[in-house]
């Protein structure tokens, strides 16, 4: 073109602009080589790294089952159909192509027109299928999903059953866009030890190692009570990621896994299926709408085989979200169904406390237990006169006890003194947590010796000898005691969760063991006492006086004692709670059975027959065990 | 036979081929792309195809040429007469466009005039009737040129819709009046040395100005740019905007504040880096259709880091190659008129094309601070596009209309 030397030769200050145009444009080519092909890849992947979606996929959560592996807590398999939007855009487009009326139409109404004609088209294919189960999906639910997680499947119809499953299987392949997925819900059988297992919330958020940043997340949930609470880093795993390629629109191009899930840990409980099952019918049947606990513990180990506790719920109902109305009545203020009657809420333990009496003052060496005492069927001290069940008569310890006499019980307590008694009750750990399941347990209350120095009267020594007064315990707490005095005295520390197994076989630790018979102290006293009370709690059961008569089951050797406290409140009595604490087979004791009943009449008469029905059950359970046959059948 | 008569006898009378093939190139790949920048959008397949931007750019187009044709029917110096009417015109509605009512309001500055059809940019429109005026004023002998009162009429000429639009505010387009003014005064003889004093005055100022804004205390701060205009300054530069004294909180939002505000020219510069050298295809940019980019600005302002996303660093290279072939053909026609009329027109009309094209492609790789300033004939608008095709009609003007020798 000869460009620039004419220029030059003709005009300088042409040839200057020319000369500053030709720099410029030189930088544009050197800026532009240097952001697109010097440093193009480092954008590239930038681009790329905005390009991708991740999506949180959770782990299926550990199972929590009993000691025999019977499942309490396990993630089923469900089945949803799924929309993917990505299949179905054309179809969208088709659709919205023929409902559109010729005409001009608004920014709203074009937005509406596309909302309706989704819907409509993702319900036509749904209702192609035929499925007898009705689509859960709306047009709002629809329309946010679309808007916020438009490159995520979307659930259409939920749970499916495998029948609906085949028939989807038969039909699907000529319906676009839509195709059976497998999620995981959370199942609990027989909503038994519901309190123990405790129940989910739903939390999408990451655990505390693993990635924060995800784009989609799909539903993950939080134990918050109980073992799903307490081993909630174990059950749930490591979650996965899946990434997804998304194209220049949006929609959802490919995806692959980049992490899988690692799935969660289980836990086997010391729980006994079978007690724990027929514990809760037992309680279930002390009276309609009953409020109180049983323990069931193995003495000889400190195991627990079985908590009920009354009113309960259904952890399932959490799955995967509770309703209000539901969640209501679990706050009732009067039953409480969530609290653990056996751990979270303190009792007055009345005449069971009468064992821990006995105990001190057979240890002080005051207490003959053949020597008579006659008593006149009330005990007075100073003016106050303290009423007796048991009617006036002559008593040795074991008819004082199987009668439950105030009168010979506070005169020992009396006698042996307070400190004696406070003494022998810390060595049980009164007062203080057993640490089975933290944040579902109270510590009840117990006199320490500072309280013994300030302030303590006669009167106070005769209430905790009784049961009343300054004491209060759980149930778990009285399980622990009776384990103790038939065992030959170890107080143990309960055991609940036996193990923690990996679910990967080849893993470093696969199993996670927790001890059993954690001893936590010695009661350290004359064997030949702890006989005296383990014969009279055998004569209250079966002596036709005994207050625990009740409890007897025929072919088995059960020993008890009964309580019943009264709760006052302003100086009267307001309330009664029964207690009965047991054991058997007498001669080797392996079933530690505790029965709490709130507002019952008697402990014989409430809690009693709530323990022979589990003894019963116990019994059956053990034939049926020592068959070698039907315990491989039952595995 | 009248073909014949006309080759034979006005052999020059016929249009610079290569400046027209290269603004045909030009409004080509306009449509193309801003097609591909709004494509993306599901809603945009559902909008009549008459009020899809693409289309829309293709009347502007047509009304450019329209506009080209008829300002190339009359000879420019017979136009440059008419020249100062044309400037109060825009002064005029440069003016009305700050009066609330009749300037609309929109992103926190009065730029536009709501003709209902369309929306007019007076600034635009100002730019080319600086040049015009300027290309009359300076044609005068040269002798006159050396007189301190003449250069300081020609300043103010510059100097009165300079400010009218810095009060928009809009202060790139304020900007992109100052380069065709000097190449004018250079190219129509003023004595360097006043413009040396000039341009070195200017950059002091400038220098001066920067450095009070990003590093000195708010009071001491003498011209007081808009918060927006200031905060483009300190991402450009890369710098805090927290005060060095500000407490964890402030310090927190306006962390935040930075990285919405570094937000486009990170995600341009992700658009651009990323097509490579060979880009991506046209409408597989995924930068824009995602919305990174953010719709408002992709098929405007920022239409260049879609096209060289999707077509890379060929592409670029493409355009720049386009945009030269523009500028030395008018260069060309600067050198081969006989006229200072003519030679400052061409002079004019290239610079202002230009700045636009390096102040814009320049803030898409982050040489230049972002500005609203349009890249000519692909960035889609009215005004622009018509401003560019009539500055375009200009040039030819002057190549049809040169007196031959």
């Amino acid at each position: 073109m000869m460009l620039f030397p004419q220029i030059g030769r003709q005009d300088p200050a042409l040839r200057f602009i020319a000369l500053a145009l030709v720099a410029g444009l030189a930088v544009l080519l050197v800026g532009l080589w240097h952001v697109q092909v010097v440093s193009g890849k480092r954008h590239l992947e930038a681009q790329q790294n905005q390009s991708m979606r991740t999506l949180r996929v959770p782990a299926v959560r550990g199972q929590i089952t009993d000691r025999h592996h019977q499942p309490l807590a396990f993630d089923r398999p469900v089945y949803h159909v799924n929309a993917y939007l990505d299949e179905l855009r054309p179809h969208f487009q088709q659709e919205y192509r023929r409902r559109r009326t010729p005409g001009k139409l608004t920014r709203a109404q074009v937005s509406a027109l596309e909302k309706q004609v989704r819907f409509n088209t993702v319900s036509n294919f749904v209702n192609q299928l035929r499925l007898p189960v009705p689509m859960t999906l709306t047009e709002p639910q629809l329309h946010w999903h679309y808007t916020n997680k438009l490159a995520l499947p979307l659930p259409v119809v939920r749970d499916l059953t495998p029948a609906q499953v085949a028939v989807f299987m038969e039909r699907g392949g000529a319906v676009p866009g839509l195709d059976v997925a497998v999620a995981s819900s959370r199942t609990y059988p027989h909503a038994a030890a519901a309190h123990l297992i405790g129940y989910l919330k739903r939390d999408d958020s990451s655990s505390e190692d693993e990635d924060s940043f995800y784009h989609y997340r799909m539903p993950d949930f939080v134990g918050r009570t109980g073992i799903e609470s307490l081993f909630d880093q174990k059950l749930r795993g490591r979650a996965g990621t899946r990434t997804m390629l998304v194209n220049n629109l949006g929609y959802r191009q490919s995806e692959h896994m980049s992490t899988p899930a690692g799935a969660g840990h289980n836990v086997v409980l010391t729980l006994d299926l079978a007690i724990q099952r027929a514990a809760e019918q037992a309680l279930a049947t002390a009276r309609p709408d009953v409020e109180g606990a049983v323990v069931v513990m193995d003495p000889t180990n400190g195991d627990i085989l079985a908590i009920a506790s009354a009113p309960t719920f259904n952890p399932g109902d959490f799955v995967p979200r509770i309703d209000s109305d539901a969640w209501d009545r679990l706050r009732d203020p009067q039953l409480r169904p969530l609290i653990l009657r056996a751990t979270q809420e303190r009792y007055p333990p009345g005449s069971i406390f009468k064992i821990i009496t006995g105990l001190a003052a057979l240890e002080a060496g005051g207490l003959n237990p053949a020597e008579i005492f006659s008593s006149p069927g009330h005990f007075q001290l100073g003016r106050r006169t303290i009423k007796d069940t048991a009617p006036a008569g002559n008593y040795n310890f074991r008819r004082a006890f199987i009668h439950s006499s105030n009168t010979y019980f506070i005169h020992h307590a009396l006698q042996a003194g307070p400190d004696r008694l406070t003494e022998m009750g810390e060595r049980f750990f009164l007062g203080k947590s057993t640490g089975l399941l933290p944040g579902q347990e109270v510590a009840g209350q117990f006199p320490d010796r500072a309280k013994l120095r300030e302030g303590w009267a006669p009167g106070d020594t005769a209430n905790l000898s009784i049961g009343q007064g300054p004491v209060t315990v759980t149930p778990l707490q009285m399980a622990v005691m009776t384990s103790a005095v038939v065992n030959g005295g170890k107080v143990w520390w309960p055991r609940l969760v036996d193990r923690i197994e990996s679910p990967e076989a080849d893993a470093v630790n696969p199993v996670e063991q927790f001890p059993a018979a954690r001893l936590r102290g010695d009661l350290n006293v004359n064997p030949k006492n702890l006989d005296t009370i383990r014969d009279a709690m055998l004569a209250d059961v079966e002596d036709p006086e005994g207050t625990g008569r009740r409890a007897a089951v025929p072919g088995m050797k059960i020993g008890g004692k009964t309580g019943t406290a009264e709760v006052q409140r302003g100086g009267r009595n307001v309330d009664k709670i029964t207690w009965f604490v047991s054991f058997a087979p007498y001669e080797n004791p392996k079933y530690v059975v505790v029965v709490m009943i709130e507002s019952g009449s008697s402990g014989g008469g409430t809690c009693a027959p709530v323990a022979q029905k589990i003894y019963r059950a116990i019994q059956q359970l053990e034939r049926s065990r020592s068959l070698p046959s039907v315990t491989q059948v039952n595995r | 036979m009248f073909d014949a008569a006309l080759t034979t006898h006005q052999r020059r009378l016929r249009p610079d081929g290569l400046l027209l093939f290269a603004l045909l190139g030009l409004m080509a790949l306009g449509v193309a792309f801003i097609y591909s920048a709004r494509a993306a959008h599901e809603a945009s397949a559902l909008i009549a195809w008459h009020k899809q931007l693409h289309f829309r750019q293709i009347i502007w187009y047509s009304l450019g040429m329209i506009g080209a044709v008829l300002v190339c029917l009359k000879d420019y110096r017979t136009i440059a007469r008419w020249s100062l009417v044309f400037y109060w015109g825009t002064t005029l509605l440069l003016v009305a466009v700050l009066i609330p009512g009749i300037g609309a309001m929109r992103y926190g500055a009065r730029r536009w005039i709501d003709l209902g059809l369309f929306q007019l940019q007076p600034s635009e429109f100002a730019k080319l009737a600086v040049i015009l005026a300027m290309a009359q004023f300076l044609s005068r002998p040269q002798e006159e040129l050396r007189q301190p009162r003449t250069l300081l009429k020609a300043f103010g000429l510059m100097a009165l819709p300079f400010l009218l639009v810095l009060k928009e505010p809009d202060l790139g387009s304020a900007l992109m009046i100052v380069p065709p003014g000097l190449a004018m005064l250079y190219v129509g003889g003023v004595p360097t040395q006043f413009l040396k004093r000039f341009m070195g005055g200017g950059a002091i100022f400038v220098l001066l100005l920067v450095v009070s804004i990003l590093f000195a205390p708010p009071k001491w701060q003498v011209i007081k740019l808009e918060d927006y205009q200031k905060r483009r300054l300190l991402v450009y530069f890369g710098m805090n905007y927290a005060p060095a004294n500000a407490t964890p909180a402030e310090r927190a939002r306006a962390l935040a504040d930075q990285r919405r505000d570094s937000y486009n020219v990170e995600q341009a510069m992700i658009s651009v880096g990323s097509g490579g050298l060979t880009g991506k295809g046209w409408r597989q940019g995924t930068q824009n259709a995602l919305g990174y980019l953010p719709r408002g600005v992709a098929h405007n302002d920022f239409i260049f880091s879609v096209i060289a996303e999707e077509s890379g660093f060929v592409g670029s290279l493409f355009v720049l190659a386009l945009y030269a072939t523009v500028l030395f053909a008018g260069i060309r026609i600067a050198s081969q008129t006989r006229d200072r009329l003519g030679k400052l027109l061409a002079v004019g009309v290239v610079t202002l094309l230009f700045s636009h094209v390096f102040v814009n492609i320049g803030m898409n790789i982050r040489l230049m601070p972002v500005t609203g300033v349009p890249l000519p004939l692909l960035s889609y608008g009215g005004s622009s596009v018509i401003c560019s095709l009539v500055a375009a009609g200009l040039l030819q003007n002057v190549h049809l209309h040169q007196k031959s020798l």
